[in-house]
């Protein structure tokens, strides 16, 4: 599986190589944003693993620039502590991101939780032609996509499952726990707003083609989709 | 650098002792000589007043116009024979000014007009010998002599002006004795009071700007006129470049400490990985010390966490994601964690009261400031950890452990960065010697305050006060 890692801290990149190659990736780094987004627009990557200070572009605006044309899975690499890095880094589609200065194991957890999805897919094919219908809303379990009359919804691979997840379970309240554990592969962290900025995205984007709220927020325990009018 | 507390005096500090107060002093001694140079003044003229006579030469027209006055009563007199009376009551001359002819014998002495009883003319008699002059007396100004020589005998003549408006300072004597002392203290009064001011303003305002400055406040400056060029105006302005070269050095050993931090973290990140690929391949026996690298690895990383929180924090360059929260969940939150950790250390932590109120907060921030302060007190605790919760106007969160508490003059050091206690308190348990300071600026960032203090039985407590949001 074919990683691509945009860094300009080339000794970590390399040491990152070494690592998530035993672990069966493959990684190919660069170190300056421009030449990052111009590989990650031209090829495609299960994921890409994104720093914020970069040379030439910073990791914002290759991530701003990435999203227009394509949805590969962003991991962000922030500075710990920077709580603005993390949540405009999610706001502008990242799918995940991991402070620095990161455990090789942590990373390695957030690396398989969305890489999992892909094999996932791999391995059902396009055949699977499970649909889910929701309150207008259509699940696509087999090409992983879901639309809203006819629309397709351009969402990361996280809002995706995120969105997916809340459908499947339809008028329960799904905890941000369960929604952190299932969707990114960890334990929510106290106070992360990881979740909600995702679910804030997906929010955003249902209200593009419909007025009315789908998603309805459950002051301290999670979300819940609303079926039925 | 937190916690400096000025020791202010009540409101009426000054009245009771005034003598402590340099303005009082310049003010009272001012306006005790002003009163005095005013009040012998008042004295002197009083005395020396009364008969004050002055002369001077006279010259001019008015010399001029008296001769020939002089000229003019000698024809008549010669040329007309005519009596000196006669003369002298003619229409030309008495409609003029009052004259006087002064003789030898001073009961020979003539006048043109009848004279005000308050006019003394003998005065004039020293001058008799003299060239024409004005004499200045208190009633009248007199011009003259000019010599005549009469059938008569020899007259001197003087044109008399009386005075009808009296010259100021007559009008001034001739004021009540209560207008004149009460208009004296009041002008003195007033001007002792604005000159002393202005004395003592630049140095009031030395005062405050330092005591903020001490205080913390590195942008404190005193406010001191451009335009004073005195001894007070260089020392303010000495105090203010004094003031901005403390900041620049302080800002930038903070930012210096915060820059270090943020580029530990590049190799700390790859001394992390490397660790973990070691991790990887290493034998049995080398095992440990990689768990022992990573540990200290991850202590390393803590501290540099917390570094560049406090730096931030202290700052302002923290961005609060403020929220209007229900603390109790945060507070809950919280004590759940430490009631795990007290558990572990066998120590027992009692909960009493809550504070279901709306805060406007940034969680984790919060979040961190209670963690650590209930860290602290499960980490000095011997047996039991009391945490009081209340809220009236704000919120009130209490903290007390049963430890050895700390000497009451450290206290105020506490929350300093990396302080240290002399005696005892180590880095065992994993502490980065921050959190209090964190804890500290995280509360004021949210216009709180933390207290610490000891109790009477033993043991330190943490009061913390929070601002609710009024529903």
């Amino acid at each position: 599986m074919k990683l691509l890692m945009i860094d300009d801290d080339t000794g970590l990149c390399e040491l990152l190589s070494e690592y998530l190659s035993t672990q069966g990736f493959e990684v190919q780094s660069v170190h300056d944003g421009a030449q990052g987004l111009k590989l990650a627009q031209s090829n495609d990557y299960a994921l890409i693993l994104l720093d914020v200070m970069l040379p030439t572009l910073d990791g914002f605006e290759v991530l701003k620039q990435l999203r227009q044309t394509k949805l590969t899975p962003v991991i962000m690499l922030t500075a710990k502590g920077e709580d603005f890095d993390r949540i405009f880094g999610l706001e502008l589609g990242a799918d995940d991101y991991i402070p620095k200065p990161f455990n090789h194991r942590e990373l390695l957890a957030r690396v398989k939780a969305i890489t999992r999805r892909i094999e996932h897919i791999n391995s059902l094919g396009v055949t699977n032609t499970n649909k889910l219908l929701v309150n207008g809303v259509t699940i696509n379990l087999g090409a992983r996509e879901a639309l809203i009359n006819e629309h397709t919804l351009t969402l990361t691979g996280t809002e995706y499952e995120i969105l997916a997840l809340l459908c499947k379970n339809a008028s329960e309240v799904v905890s941000k726990e369960q929604i952190s554990e299932e969707v990114l592969g960890r334990r929510l962290a106290s106070f992360d707003r990881s979740i909600d900025m995702h679910v804030s995205n997906i929010r955003k984007k249902i209200a593009e083609h419909i007025k009315t709220e789908r998603i309805k927020t459950m002051r301290g325990t999670g979300y819940v989709f609303i079926q039925g009018e | 650098m937190f916690s400096f507390k000025a020791n202010k005096p009540s409101a009426f500090y000054w009245l009771k002792h005034p003598q402590h107060y340099l303005f009082f002093k310049i003010f009272t001694w001012f306006w005790v000589t002003i009163i005095g140079t005013v009040t012998a003044l008042i004295f002197f003229s009083n005395i020396g007043a009364l008969n004050l006579v002055s002369n001077e030469p006279l010259q001019g027209p008015i010399e001029k116009n008296l001769a020939y006055t002089a000229k003019s009563i000698e024809r008549s007199a010669f040329k007309h024979k005519r009596s000196l009376n006669s003369i002298l009551s003619h229409p030309r001359l008495s409609k003029r000014k009052l004259l006087y002819l002064s003789a030898e014998q001073s009961e020979d002495s003539l006048t043109n007009k009848t004279v005000p009883a308050n006019i003394d003319l003998s005065l004039l008699n020293f001058t008799k010998n003299m060239s024409p002059q004005v004499v200045f007396t208190e009633q009248y100004q007199a011009f003259g002599p000019v010599q005549l020589t009469l059938p008569e005998g020899t007259f001197y003549l003087y044109e008399i002006d009386i005075n009808n408006q009296p010259p100021l300072f007559i009008r001034l004597k001739l004021m009540p004795g209560w207008i004149k002392i009460s208009i004296a203290i009041s002008a003195s009064l007033i001007l002792s009071f604005l000159f002393s001011r202005n004395l003592i303003a630049p140095i009031n305002s030395l005062k405050k700007a330092a005591v903020k400055l001490s205080s913390g406040d590195l942008s404190a400056r005193a406010t001191i006129s451009a335009n004073r060029k005195d001894e007070l105006g260089v020392l303010g302005r000495d105090f203010n470049s004094m003031a901005n070269q403390l900041e620049l050095l302080i800002s930038s050993q903070k930012r210096l400490l915060a820059d270090i931090s943020h580029e530990l973290r590049s190799p700390l990140t790859r001394l992390k990985m490397a660790t973990g690929l070691a991790q990887m391949q290493a034998n049995e026996a080398s095992q440990p010390y990689l768990v022992r690298i990573e540990k200290e690895a991850n202590q390393l990383d803590k501290m540099i966490a917390d570094v560049l929180q406090v730096s931030r924090l202290e700052a302002k360059s923290q961005t609060l994601s403020l929220q209007k929260q229900s603390l109790q969940v945060i507070v809950e939150h919280v004590l759940n964690d430490a009631q795990f950790e007290a558990k572990q250390c066998n120590k027992q932590l009692t909960i009493s009261g809550d504070t279901k109120v709306t805060i406007n907060c940034d969680e984790a921030l919060i979040a961190s400031a209670l963690g650590n302060l209930l860290r602290n007190a499960i980490k000095y605790a011997n047996n039991t950890i009391n945490i009081k919760l209340s809220h009236a106007d704000t919120v009130h969160i209490e903290i007390c452990d049963d430890g050895p508490g700390v000497p009451n003059n450290q206290l105020d050091k506490l929350c300093e960065p990396f302080f240290r206690q002399s005696n005892a308190r180590d880095r065992v348990s994993g502490g980065t010697g921050l959190g209090l300071a964190i804890a500290k600026n995280a509360i004021t960032a949210h216009n709180g305050t933390l207290v610490l203090s000891n109790k009477d039985q033993g043991g330190l407590c943490a009061n913390i006060t929070l601002p609710i949001i009024k529903e």
